[in-house]
């Protein structure tokens, strides 16, 4: 990936998988549960669900949890693209996102031998350039405050630094 | 430890009510992201900058404030003639930017460590 198609809103990454590209798309959306990693800060929920992708498109991608109460579910997005095995695509939106803060995830499928395919992911969006995303800092999405629309910069690190003083007295 | 999202709430604010803030401000609004994206191409004047986004003069004219204000781009006289005022990013802000998605990278590189992992270790069984 050239330094020019970086543009500021996109993050591009690739992993060479040992598997044949249909094997490769079927794992991953049919497994998705089974690989997805399962620390609470990679999921979307203040506990580790059931994490699905429905197919085709309008599918939904969510985790599902159990309750006293019956099933909940959080919806992390909407399947925009369906294209087995070359392609999906996404919509990726955290419960802690105003309505309108949608981003779009994209992955590929390039077969490489019949043994050998290339992953690749685009994420995509303003929105997605937040402090609160749910890798950052170990927090639940849910017990984070909703922060729309602000830049990241400096005010990201001062509120990283807060948070790691919070969290290490 | 109990995380207080309040005391988080009131970093926020504080850092709102300081000229960094005004960065962040500057970029919740669409329009004026629009108005990044296509100065990243090429420095461009008000006129061409409010007729590719369909946005009236004086309201374009009102978002350039706002992002020279904030820090996020800078105002010059065109070549030629002083009195076309040009405008360009500031890089500084940006650079914040590329660290950020690199953390965005990250967290994608180790899913899809964890998914290669997954479906090579498994495909001996299929």
């Amino acid at each position: 990936m050239s330094a020019s198609a970086r543009s500021g809103d996109v993050a591009t990454v690739s992993v060479t998988v040992g598997v044949g590209q249909t094997l490769a798309f079927d794992v991953f959306t049919r497994e998705i549960d089974l690989w997805w990693r399962r620390g609470v800060r990679f999921r979307f929920g203040r506990r580790v669900g059931a994490l699905c992708l429905e197919s085709g498109v309008g599918g939904r991608l969510f985790e599902s949890f159990d309750s006293e109460s019956g099933p909940h579910v959080i919806e992390v997005g909407r399947v925009t693209h369906w294209d087995p095995p070359a392609a999906l695509a996404f919509t990726w939106r955290n419960v802690n996102f105003a309505e309108d803060e949608i981003t779009q995830v994209e992955i590929t499928f390039e077969s490489l031998s019949e043994t050998s395919t290339r992953v690749t992911v685009r994420h995509r969006g303003w929105a997605m350039l937040r402090p609160d995303h749910p890798a950052r800092h170990g927090l639940a999405p849910g017990e984070f405050i909703r922060v729309t629309g602000l830049w990241w910069g400096d005010l990201m690190t001062a509120l990283r630094e807060y948070i790691d003083r919070a969290r290490n007295p | 430890m109990v995380f207080h999202a309040a005391a988080a709430l009131t970093t926020l604010k504080t850092a709102a009510a300081t000229s960094l803030g005004l960065t962040f401000a500057a970029l919740a609004d669409p329009a004026r992201r629009g108005v990044i994206d296509l100065l990243r191409c090429k420095p461009r004047r008000a006129g061409e900058l409010a007729s590719t986004l369909a946005i009236s003069a004086p309201r374009m004219s009102q978002h350039l404030r706002v992002l020279r204000e904030s820090g996020l781009i800078q105002e010059d006289a065109g070549e030629g003639d002083a009195r076309v005022r040009v405008y360009r990013l500031r890089p500084e802000p940006f650079s914040a930017l590329r660290g950020w998605l690199d953390e965005v990278e990250e967290f994608w590189q180790a899913e899809l460590a964890a998914f290669k992992a997954h479906a090579e270790r498994s495909r001996s069984k299929r």
